[in-house]
């Protein structure tokens, strides 16, 4: 019996060994948590961010060296887990409320807040689908049984979509049919697998996805008021490189990336 | 009894099991020592195993013929088993055991039968009892008493005495020969003893590796000896 | 505790038990064809069966969530031919208890059947009864006991599920929203004292359950 012991473990020591010494390619993927090592920035950003911060991480790392380590969720997740002592030098978010919990909370390094920039909202649906929708009044429709958004009670994507909704008088009708998402991109992909009928994201979100069609736009003037604050975190080991990384999102380069992805520069009408 | 083996052929874990023979007494032992390969004719006689080949044939009727892809399944063959030990359901009372096998509603003559059988093993006082509760002697006596209950055509007993200790044989035997006497049911009873031979068979076939030695009347195979214990005449 | 929690604690109870029931037959089929039988291609169903045991959770969901979406192959037959969801319903918080659940009622169950001595079912064939009635009076009671503990552990499971859910059904206030997936919202939410309060709810259950289960046993010992 011991000696069938021992030769199971000596198997599988030789077959780990075997499988861990196999060359392999480093997946891309942006590392998500952990402490970073030296010569590396830790950025917790907004979902809807990812792809336009990847783009400029590529860019930025080519211009300075300077590696950036992205946490990628929902505003309210991330702000919790800042909170919790998540080890982040800059904190980008989709809205003012998450970094005034921090900044009232002394999280934030005093002076390196700034609203960069805008966005707005989109109904979607399915690209396949075969209803039409021409605004957020044709959601109470009975052909549309289940809408997808982000948390409205606490994921900004959620949130504005919930504000949108009631502004019109549409949120008691609605409610029913949300089903809430854990971040803005979770709403986006309940809406391309086609398991929801429709649903509210950023337009930002819609322009990256082949799968969904946008029926109707929010424009700016009549959507709730979107803003995007950044910061450096008052504990980050990296401050001076966090703030470089701030100047550079401000700056004319950046800024043309982001309006590229289709962000609106600047903070909402206040 | 009529019972006939032919052409068994049964490959088991260290030999082959072969074998050729016909029972016509009343109560037939298979006599050999232990790995013999006698609780393995005793399942293919049941149905609970398959031979290799085999023709198996009970009173005329064709139980098993791989020759002619005959096998009667085992609830059909109406044969009773009586294994060495553990043979009482433990989650049934001894009651509900005893009826497992006979008719559902027992009239006229079986209900007179069930209280026959109960009276003759003497089991009546342990009707109400759990199978756990009962000593080695009386479980034995009650699983004798089920199969009887189910009305086999032939009952087949795997050394039913092997688990008690000699005091215990002496006290079971009589039980045994009650069954034999009074009933008339046709037995095969497995053993390695061959005191139990003598007390209650009137053949038996000697098998020792899966082949079988010898058949013929225990007086003509025993003898005496000083030993308490009859034993094999030499030469066999 | 207010409504919406009762209602909460309520919906996760009444899912787990749906979950657990309807994963008993198959479970039991299963356990005992895994524990009596030998074919090819058994190791298959072996691993097929572990899979939610040995996957992370959320890995099960996702395949689920494909297999059941809309557009999946067995949930869009059932939506096409049905008109019934199940991804972001309450049937989805079913279906995803009981796939997690599944491999742990047929582990037990079938270490129950390995433990009844055959030799009980073949005189129970000698017998006169058929290959139903041997089961059914000999070889389930004798399992009963590791059955129901199968059970019992497969309901503990399904009460707090997790990964497959939030994937397969969402997280749907007063919807689809069990006691684990209320316990993560009000975390996010930062609101700490309410999901310790589910938290203690959760641990009530669980005791209730083992307890429950201890009762069993001791009766069926004393009997």
């Amino acid at each position: 019996m011991r000696k069938a012991l021992v030769g199971y473990l000596a198997c599988g020591v030789l077959c780990s060994s075997v499988v861990l010494s196999i060359p392999a390619k480093e997946i891309d993927v942006p590392k998500q948590h952990g402490v970073a090592p030296a010569g590396e920035l830790t950025v917790y950003a907004a979902a809807s961010l990812s792809d336009v911060l990847q783009e400029l991480s590529t860019e930025y790392a080519k211009q300075t060296g300077e590696k950036l380590v992205f946490n990628f969720s929902a505003s309210s997740t991330l702000e919790r887990q800042i909170e919790e002592g998540a080890p982040a030098d800059v904190f980008f978010s989709a809205d003012e409320e998450k970094m005034d919990s921090l900044e009232r909370k002394g999280l934030l390094l005093a002076g390196t807040r700034h609203s960069l920039l805008s966005n707005s909202l989109v109904i979607v649906v399915p690209a396949d689908a075969s209803w039409q929708l021409t605004s957020a009044f044709d959601l109470t429709n009975a052909v549309i049984q289940r809408i997808a958004i982000a948390e409205p009670q606490s994921v900004p994507a959620g949130i504005y979509a919930k504000q949108y909704l009631s502004k019109l008088g549409l949120w008691n009708r609605l409610v029913s049919k949300c089903v809430p998402a854990e971040n803005v991109r979770a709403a986006l992909a309940a809406i391309e697998s086609g398991n929801v009928d429709a649903g509210i994201v950023y337009k930002t979100d819609a322009r990256i996805s082949r799968t969904v069609s946008v029926a109707y736009e929010v424009p700016p003037a009549e959507g709730p008021k979107i803003s995007y604050p950044v910061a450096v975190l008052k504990d980050s080991k990296a401050a001076d490189a966090a703030k470089r990384l701030i100047h550079y999102l401000k700056s004319e380069a950046a800024l043309q990336v982001f309006r590229k992805y289709g962000f609106l520069v600047g903070a909402g009408p206040q | 009894m009529k019972l006939r083996l032919h052409n068994v052929r049964l490959p088991l874990a260290h030999f082959v099991l072969e074998l050729d023979a016909e029972f016509t007494g009343q109560v037939a032992a298979i006599f050999g020592p232990s790995g013999a390969g006698k609780t393995s004719i005793l399942d293919l006689i049941a149905g609970l195993r398959r031979a290799q080949s085999a023709q198996i044939e009970l009173d005329g009727r064709a139980l098993t013929d791989t020759g002619h892809d005959v096998f009667v399944p085992t609830r059909q063959r109406g044969v009773g088993y009586v294994p060495q030990e553990g043979a009482l359901f433990p989650h049934l009372s001894v009651l509900h055991n005893l009826q497992y096998g006979a008719p559902r509603h027992p009239v006229g003559e079986s209900k007179s039968q069930f209280g026959h059988v109960v009276e003759m093993l003497e089991i009546g006082e342990l009707v109400n009892r759990r199978p756990q509760s009962l000593s080695g002697g009386e479980k034995q006596r009650v699983a004798l008493a089920r199969a009887l209950l189910s009305s086999p055509r032939l009952l087949l007993l795997d050394e039913p005495l092997a688990a008690l200790d000699q005091p215990l044989k002496l006290k079971i035997m009589p039980y045994l020969q009650r069954v034999r006497d009074e009933f008339r049911v046709p037995m095969i009873y497995v053993t390695h003893n061959a005191n139990e031979v003598m007390a209650l068979c009137d053949e038996v076939l000697v098998i020792d590796q899966g082949k079988q030695i010898r058949q013929g009347a225990p007086g003509d195979l025993f003898t005496a000896s000083d030993e308490p214990q009859f034993v094999l005449k030499n030469g066999l | 505790m207010s409504a919406q929690e009762v209602q909460i604690v309520w919906f996760t109870a009444r899912v787990a038990a749906l979950s657990t029931v309807l994963i008993l037959p198959l479970g039991i089929a299963l356990a005992w064809l895994l524990a009596r039988r030998d074919w090819r291609g058994k190791s298959v169903v072996e691993t097929v069966v572990a899979l939610p045991l040995v996957l992370p959770p959320v890995a099960t969901g996702l395949l689920l969530l494909k297999l059941l979406g809309r557009r999946g192959p067995l949930g869009g037959f059932i939506y096409q031919h049905f008109g019934l969801d199940i991804v972001f319903t309450w049937r989805g918080v079913v279906v995803a208890a009981a796939v997690m659940s599944f491999p742990l009622l047929v582990r037990a169950a079938r270490i129950a059947f390995q433990e009844v001595n055959p030799r009980l079912e073949q005189i129970a064939s000698t017998l006169g009864a058929g290959f139903t009635r041997v089961f059914f009076t000999v070889t389930l009671p004798l399992a009963a006991r590791g059955i129901v503990a199968g059970a019992l552990l497969a309901f503990s499971r399904a009460l707090g599920e997790f990964g497959a859910t939030i994937l397969v059904a969402g997280n749907i206030p007063g919807k689809t929203q069990t006691i684990s997936l209320s316990i993560y919202t009000l975390v996010q939410l930062g609101h700490d004292v309410d999901a310790l309060r589910l938290l203690s709810v959760s641990v009530g259950l669980a005791f209730l359950v083992v307890w429950g289960s201890e009762l069993f046993y001791r009766r069926r010992d004393r009997a």
